[in-house]
């Protein structure tokens, strides 16, 4: 009885039934099977309001999809390019430097494609780099950014890992501290890289005219203060993190329609439903989750799971390479949110029985998922490119795996030298 | 019949004027008593005794209206391998598989989740000030049953 739910729970997943109904369905079948009362899945549900942590879910989000609706990604492209566009091949760094900012400020939702692509690739192409080279940076820079706070992945993996209490507590700012240098050694890979593969070819950019730094900094005056306050705040401990988001979604709000006039007042109630849509999907399967975890927890799961794997495997690092191999294979599958509240409750107690730190782990994790953006076959960035620019998926499979290598290189070094993670938390 | 489905789709217009303008108003809630929580503690050293309780219920509610806002079109998080690689022909009947299956579990989310409100009313539990648990709780059953039946139209009437 219990068998066939599952097997049907699992057809109607892999035929496109959402995720929420699915998770669901999996964990009202655990509890019917333990003989609990099916009341549990919606007290379960319900524990989404003991998380504090979670008010700023909503709050970024909003203040994410209002600064890619204002011109905020204009503004940003041309402040780097005034910082950054002297270099030798400075329009990629910009390109890079850009998205990756722009990703962290507005969650991991593919907007960065839409909203920075749509400005560098017309300027990269125009500067003389070639198409597959810049649809290529275009599209995996994408997710580049996601390591960086207050990006949603990075604060979800916290508050999942928080819930399973592994007994090695951590706070959210030990995950933000800790995916800076991740992130700025994949910057220096991808740099490194394009300088590499562009040696020789000149300098071709003084075709685009570079802002001055003075006029780009006017032009940003109003939200230049935001990263100080948002990050400054963080990180300095002064505000707690939904507090900063508070303090950033009114701020972005007054910036965007009353200092930049880039928004109308009465635009603002389409901004604030499509971000709740997308908070809604979020949150809600986070809940149906966390129930979904509890009966895991309950059923020893995970610790069988690591019995079974200890038996097999000893060391951490085939461990990690394992695990480095499975989240690449299902980065490419799953998107970022469904990855994270379906393997971590899974991986994070076996991974600190390895030994493994869990903001490590979790930053490994979504460095992983960074790449399965654009790892094909299914990588929603991969499709969002595709449509956003009109070329087939094909031809950004071909414009992106250089790139991945890179990447991965990047990847192999976080996840093999803890101290990239642990040097500024521990 | 022609005045049956039109009285049908002036009900879904209205809900769907009532979730906007729900969304809308907690969100603006939600910044509104969070932002001013930080104002009066940073400046004052107070704050409303009851607003982060306020906050974090807002934020299930809109969070359940977001997603019963996303059902309306089916715009869920989902993982599609079979339907992505299934021919064409097929795909018609595994969206309205998924889309029974859906309704079918949200259906039962939503009968329990009335039995928790339920039980917690006979409690008379007090959420925060003077405003009992049942009723933040009540957006658990009521999203659930909103959902529910939009993807019963999803699996009879697929658009």
């Amino acid at each position: 009885m219990i068998w066939a739910g599952l097997a049907l729970t699992l057809a109607a997943a892999l035929a496109g039934a959402p995720l929420i109904a699915v998770l669901m369905a999996a964990a009202m079948l655990g509890f019917l099977a333990a003989g609990v009362n099916l009341t549990v899945v919606a007290i379960e549900v319900y524990r989404i309001v003991d998380t504090p942590l979670l008010v700023a879910l909503p709050l970024f989000t909003y203040a994410g999809y209002v600064l890619a609706e204002a011109k905020t990604s204009e503004r940003l492209v041309a402040l780097v390019q005034s910082l950054f566009g002297w270099l030798p091949s400075g329009l990629a760094i910009v390109g890079f430097v850009a998205c990756g900012l722009f990703t962290a400020l507005t969650g991991a939702s593919g907007v960065t494609i839409v909203a920075l692509g749509a400005l560098l690739l017309p300027a990269l192409l125009q500067a003389g780099y070639g198409e597959r080279f810049s649809l290529g940076l275009v599209t995996t820079s994408g997710s580049l950014g996601l390591l960086l706070a207050p990006s949603l992945p990075l604060i979800l993996y916290g508050v999942i890992a928080q819930q399973i209490n592994v007994g090695e507590p951590f706070t959210i700012v030990d995950l933000f501290k800790a995916g800076v240098l991740p992130l700025l050694l994949m910057l220096a890979c991808l740099i490194a890289w394009t300088l590499w593969t562009r040696r020789g070819a000149g300098r071709l950019e003084p075709s685009a005219p570079r802002p001055s730094i003075g006029a780009a900094l006017w032009d940003a005056r109003w939200e230049l203060p935001l990263p100080a306050v948002v990050l400054g705040g963080i990180y300095s401990g002064h505000f707690a993190i939904s507090e900063a988001a508070a303090v950033t979604a009114v701020y972005v709000t007054v910036a965007e329609t009353l200092l930049y006039k880039d928004l109308r007042l009465r635009d603002l109630p389409q901004v604030a439903v499509k971000a709740m849509v997308m908070v809604g999907g979020i949150l809600l399967i986070l809940g149906v989750a966390l129930a979904f975890t509890s009966f895991l927890v309950d059923a020893e799961a995970p610790q069988r799971l690591f019995d079974f794997m200890q038996a097999r495997i000893e060391s951490p690092i085939a461990f990690l390479l394992l695990l480095n191999i499975l989240l690449l294979a299902l980065g490419a599958m799953l998107d970022i949110f469904s990855a994270l509240v379906i393997m971590v409750p899974l991986i994070l107690p076996v991974a600190v029985g390895y030994g493994i730190d869990p903001v490590h782990l979790g930053i490994v994790f979504l460095a992983n998922m960074q790449i399965g953006y654009f790892t094909p076959p299914v990588g929603m960035n991969l499709f969002i490119a595709s449509y956003r620019f009109n070329k087939p998926v094909l031809a950004l499979y071909a414009a992106c795996w250089p790139f991945m290598l890179v990447l991965l290189a990047a990847l192999l070094l976080i996840t093999y030298v803890p101290w990239f993670t642990l040097a500024l938390v521990r | 019949m022609r005045a049956e489905l039109s009285a049908r789709q002036s009900a879904l217009a209205w809900l769907r004027r009532l979730e906007d303008a729900l969304l809308v108003l907690i969100l603006a809630a939600i910044i509104g008593v969070a932002a001013y929580q930080v104002a009066a503690r940073n400046l004052f050293d107070t704050g409303l005794l009851w607003g982060d309780a306020l906050v974090r219920v807002l934020v299930i509610w809109v969070a359940m209206l977001g997603a019963m806002v996303a059902s309306r079109s089916d715009d869920h998080i989902r993982i599609d391998l079979a339907a992505r690689f299934a021919p064409a022909r097929w795909r018609p009947w595994l969206a309205r598989f998924a889309n029974g299956f859906t309704c079918a579990v949200l259906g039962v989310f939503a009968w329990f989740s009335l039995e928790f409100v339920l039980f917690e009313h006979e409690d008379g539990m007090i959420a925060f000030g003077a405003v009992p648990a049942w009723l933040c709780e009540a957006i658990l059953p009521l999203g659930a049953a909103v959902m529910c039946l939009r993807y019963l139209l999803h699996t009879v009437a697929p658009r």
